[in-house]
């Protein structure tokens, strides 16, 4: 089927001067950008929205999303227009940047006393902090020379549960490197038990990134990962969560943010910074 | 690769969507290849992943405006395209502020499509085509 | 040596140890170092006469997150006062006081339990005298979801005489345009007839109401 195909539900007929307008202002919005090839994609997605909001047509719909005040509507598109799946590994070109131009970086300017400080929200059900754990004990020579605390937060008390019991499903270790896997994990019949010695490794703590005060004492960071987070913020939101992050990191440190995340939609008090792994922020060395 | 047959690429870096449609369906129509970024942030990251031949950029954007882009891009280590500014703003004093941000050359929005390729291709090296 | 469990809090830092009164937070916001301002321009919101004192700082500020502290500041106080400021900042010649303004007015206009004060002041943004001025004035109706910025785009394309004030209001009318626009975008395209950006993007903004 080709990718300009109509819907079948002519009642939901999204035109192509819709689509393109439509995709200009979510691109504003929220820093996601749709290639022409995904129009069906994306006209589905409007479609279902379309239905569960009653708005009855595109016309009516997009000024549902233009113009509602609370912005609840775009925050429920953005979630049925992302697919948020989380496994061990995700994204892995950021750990390597991690150990191959970040930590060199930090431990330029550290002393040795320090720790080095990771934090990584949200935690989810824990695939992120556990892969960076693995990620530096097996691809970072000089851990042995440094302490490194890995912190690991998120709103959700009982995914912080899961998180902190360390048991996983096939498809979220698929990317494990087998070696890895027969280290770290213990088969319990169809999943996956994370070793003591890693579940001890992350500190793992509630936070609600828009509220300041659940943050204020959080200090001394050199590297945050907050990937695919910052998308399902409001401005305001967005704006309080860069200047928690701020505050939050040593001067020099980095900010590491999804895939299809840019600083371009949030903030300016980063550097961007290119690797040749990834592109990342940085708070100057000079801010403190 | 032979630099003379490789289809030159072009960002315009402006904030309102309807400029870069516009300038893309002029530089498009001319046979360049051109991407684009809503800020200066977003041009930096794009700039950075990949080198253009020309930036065609707006000063008034949020997050990081024309000047603070082209600053911080003309700090970078690497091979550094010429810049046509673009500004709704008559007043001599940005002009200046251009040329001192590194910009090479600056336009008066709306810019003509004949005007525009001029400066493109004489900013390109290819003044005589 | 290696990975090794820490504590998420670290000890504070003196500017976070104490509640600071009003007036130690308004000479915060003047102080040399960097920190204790940002942290005044965090906790003065809750002062008094904060909108003034934080507007007048950002006209003077150099360091950029004290900047980003005063006008998240700003959003949250959401009062005349610091909408005036803010607009007043469309003035600037600096650039970048001139975008996080906008950026700010943005906000402000954007969210329905905090629109309270820019609509007013955007419409006499866009009978300034100034076209530069009625252009950000224009930026600023981007996210804002008042019922009324259709009408004052309409108003914006109909009777400004600057083609730039025009061709920004075009470019919003491209998004949110209905029929109301109609004879009005057919009308601007006959007074800028020579004008190729105005064509293509009243042309574009026509298409796309037309198209249902």
């Amino acid at each position: 089927m080709s990718a300009f195909t109509p819907q079948p539900d002519p009642g939901h007929g999204i035109s192509s001067e819709d689509f393109l307008k439509f995709r200009e202002f979510f691109y504003r919005r929220t820093g996601i950008s749709f290639e022409a090839s995904k129009r069906y994609f994306v006209d589905k997605r409007l479609a279902e929205r379309i239905e569960s909001t009653g708005t009855g047509n595109f016309r009516g719909y997009f000024t549902l999303l233009r113009f509602q005040a609370s912005g609840e509507e775009l925050q429920l598109l953005t979630n049925s227009m992302t697919v948020n799946e989380t496994y061990f590994l995700r994204e892995e070109y950021q750990f390597q940047c991690l150990v191959d131009s970040i930590l060199p970086e930090i431990v330029k300017h550290k002393d040795g006393s320090d720790p080095i400080r990771i934090w990584c929200i949200p935690s989810s059900s824990g695939e992120e902090p556990y892969s960076i754990a693995m990620y530096l004990l097996e691809k970072w020579p000089q851990i042995n020379e440094w302490d490194v605390e890995i912190i690991s937060s998120d709103i959700d008390t009982s995914i912080l549960r899961r998180a902190r019991q360390g048991r996983y499903s096939v498809r979220s270790v698929q990317y494990v490197p087998a070696r890895w896997l027969a280290k770290y994990f213990k088969g319990i019949g169809d999943e996956y038990q994370l070793s003591d010695d890693l579940c001890q490794a992350v500190e793992f703590t509630r936070v609600n990134l828009s509220e300041p005060g659940d943050t204020a004492n959080y200090r001394n960071f050199d590297v945050i990962f907050c990937r695919n987070l910052l998308i399902y913020f409001d401005d305001l939101s967005r704006k309080t969560a860069t200047d928690t992050f701020y505050e939050a990191l040593n001067p020099g440190g980095f900010i590491c943010l999804g895939h299809s995340e840019s600083m371009s939609r949030i903030s300016s008090l980063f550097k961007v910074r290119k690797f040749p792994e990834a592109i990342v922020y940085q708070k100057t060395l000079e801010a403190r | 690769m032979k630099r003379g047959l490789v289809v030159k690429r072009i960002l315009i870096v402006d904030d309102a969507a309807t400029v870069r449609m516009y300038h893309r369906g002029i530089l498009e129509s001319a046979g360049y290849t051109v991407d684009e970024a809503l800020n200066g942030i977003e041009a930096l990251e794009k700039a950075l992943e990949t080198p253009f031949d020309l930036l065609l950029v707006d000063i008034n954007m949020p997050r990081l405006d024309g000047f603070g882009f082209l600053k911080e891009l003309r700090r970078q280590p690497m091979p550094q395209p010429p810049a046509i500014m673009v500004s709704t703003e008559a007043e001599a004093r940005d002009e200046v502020a251009a040329y001192r941000a590194g910009a090479s050359c600056y336009l008066l929005k709306p810019v003509r499509p004949s005007q525009l390729l001029a400066h493109a291709r004489l900013m390109l090296g290819e003044a005589n085509k | 040596m290696g990975l090794v469990k820490g504590k998420a809090a670290q000890p504070a830092g003196n500017t976070t140890s104490k509640p600071a009164s009003c007036e130690e937070l308004a000479a915060g916001l003047e102080s040399a170092d960097a920190a204790v301002r940002r942290h005044a321009a965090r906790e003065i919101p809750a002062c008094a006469d904060a909108g003034a004192a934080l507007v007048s700082r950002l006209k003077r500020e150099e360091e950029i997150a004290v900047r980003a502290a005063i006008l998240t500041a700003l959003i949250r106080l959401d009062d005349p006062v610091a909408t005036a400021g803010l607009a007043d900042c469309l003035r600037s010649e600096d650039v970048a006081l001139r975008n996080e303004a906008i950026e700010a007015l943005k906000e402000l206009a954007s969210s329905g339990d905090r629109a309270g004060a820019v609509p007013p002041v955007l419409a006499s943004l866009l009978a300034d005298p100034d076209p530069d001025v009625r252009i950000f004035a224009v930026n600023v109706m981007e996210s804002a979801p008042h019922p009324d910025v259709e009408s004052w785009l309409i108003e914006a394309i109909e009777r400004d005489s600057h083609v730039n004030v025009c061709a920004t209001a075009v470019d919003l009318l491209c998004e949110v345009g209905t029929e109301a626009a109609i004879d009005p975008l057919v009308r601007l395209k006959a007074r800028f007839a020579s004008e190729p950006y105005i064509q293509f993007a009243a042309g574009l903004a026509l298409k796309r109401i037309r198209e249902i």
